[in-house]
């Protein structure tokens, strides 16, 4: 067995589960966090996107065991207690998802885009969502969304930090 | 996914170890995206997994003495984002950008691209358009050799089991070669190349030298382009003579029929992402006279 513990949503989280048990199933089976979905399991539609470390990976393909100690971000912790986040405001507003079954992979990757990049161009925000596959919606409605989303992340940040992706050296 | 043993490598040392301790019945986790698909369709099934995904040290990017280090453990993401290369080799960061989607680049990593050894690999052209070479850590020390040395076939490189791959060296002569990439697929995001080319040359009084064209997902492995090389070096610098080198590069490939292309239409798209490639080392050669100038 391997010995997890990393910061779920802002809390520490731990279990003990089978080497072989994906970040995806440590958060499904164990920590009852349903929100990323089990689409292709091989990393293709994007349904199980989160965000570790800052960036956004597909759980699906990577090992609890690999997630030990590290922050992990899931749709469930995008609301406040008491208000969306902007870009589930403008999802819902714009109408960007109908079955809603990639939405939470969706807007993890837009999440992530946001945070390094509030300026995005549509290019940009089409490349950010390109590993994740949408069926029924399509793109247009959710393009328009994170722009929007942007636009009031824009509003109530400093100026100067709006684009505030950094060419980071890699460690 | 069929149960397997679990470690943690400690340092490079300790993972060279455990992998003279398990031989065969180990794999390796690096960034996981190839390895795991893997593993859930039973392609492998090891008795222990060592996880070398945390070992900082070969996530390294550094210029040496000897060229240009990139860690075997550098993700696409990190390729895209490191001021080094992206000042250096643009064609470097094309080629990772190409890549699966932001999620696959987030995770996967240079080496391990390299080491699954698909014909189409995408990291694998500039590479060898550069002359790169890498470096191979096994329980008899490291060694180096030359990137097309480590590629034998579809899905099968000549490391033995027991063998780390540490880093990917550019060498020095080479640093900041005007080079570049280009890739068909059937879609602009997470599609397999049908063709991919990485193209290389230096600018030496409006005369091709030192040209490289390297061809992917046409052959077995990546190749080189030798009669089309042999064709543009020394010769003026002209939209012509990148034409005719496409066409020649065209005769030098082994494309295969598939469900996504046939043989002829690789052929064809060699001809013109040779041509664009060459085109797009060419853009790059002038932009650094005009810089070098200013």
């Amino acid at each position: 067995m391997t010995d997890v513990t990393m910061t779920v949503n802002g809390q520490t989280r731990s279990a003990s589960v089978p080497p072989e048990t994906t970040l995806l199933q440590l958060l499904r089976d164990n920590f009852n966090l349903t929100g990323a979905k089990l689409g292709c399991d091989v990393g293709d539609c994007g349904a199980c996107t989160v965000i570790v470390d800052g960036q956004a990976v597909n759980s699906c393909l990577m090992l609890a065991g690999q997630a030990d100690g590290r922050q992990v971000l899931t749709i469930e912790g995008l609301a406040s207690k008491d208000k969306l986040h902007p870009i589930q405001k403008f999802f819902e507003n714009t109408g960007a998802l109908q079955c809603g079954f990639c939405g939470p992979g969706v807007l993890m990757s837009a999440k992530a885009l946001l945070d390094e990049n509030l300026n995005p161009s549509t290019q940009e925000i089409r490349d950010a969502l390109s590993g994740n596959l949408c069926r029924c919606t399509g793109y247009t409605k959710m393009i328009e969304a994170v722009q929007e989303a942007a636009r009031l992340l824009r509003e109530e940040t400093p100026a100067q930090i709006t684009h505030a992706r950094t060419e980071a050296t890699a460690p | 996914m069929q149960a397997f043993g679990y470690v943690l490598a400690k340092d490079v040392g300790h993972a060279v170890a455990l992998l003279a301790e398990h031989g065969a019945k180990a794999k390796i986790l690096a960034g996981g995206t190839d390895l795991l698909v893997e593993l859930k369709h039973a392609v492998h099934n090891p008795e222990i997994l060592i996880d070398i995904s945390r070992l900082r040290e070969l996530k390294a990017v550094v210029v040496a003495d000897d060229g240009l280090h990139i860690g075997a453990l550098a993700t696409h993401a990190d390729i895209m984002s490191s001021p080094i290369i992206r000042s250096m080799f643009p064609a470097l960061v094309a080629a990772a950008h190409s890549i699966g989607a932001m999620q696959t680049r987030n995770l996967g990593t240079l080496g391990g691209n390299l080491v699954t050894c698909v014909p189409s690999v995408d990291s694998g052209p500039v590479l060898i358009a550069l002359d790169a070479s890498v470096t191979v850590a096994g329980a008899a020390g490291q060694r180096r050799m030359p990137l097309p040395d480590l590629f034998v076939g579809p899905r099968k490189t000549s490391l033995k089991p027991g063998d780390l791959l540490v880093d990917i060296v550019i060498p020095k002569e080479n640093l900041g070669k005007p080079a570049a990439f280009e890739k068909f697929g059937l879609r602009k995001g997470q599609a397999l190349a049908l063709v991919n080319i990485g193209a290389s040359f230096w600018a030496d009084k409006d005369k091709f030298t030192a040209p490289r064209i390297a061809l992917g997902a046409v052959a077995p492995t990546v190749i080189r382009a030798p009669k089309a090389e042999a064709f543009l070096d020394g010769r003026k610098i002209s939209a012509e003579a990148m034409a005719e080198a496409g066409r020649i590069a065209a005769t030098e490939a082994k494309p295969i029929s598939d469900f996504r292309a046939s043989a002829d239409y690789r052929r064809d798209l060699i001809a013109v992402l040779v041509k664009r490639a060459l085109a797009s080392a060419q853009t790059r050669a002038t932009a650094k006279e005009k810089e070098l100038v200013a």
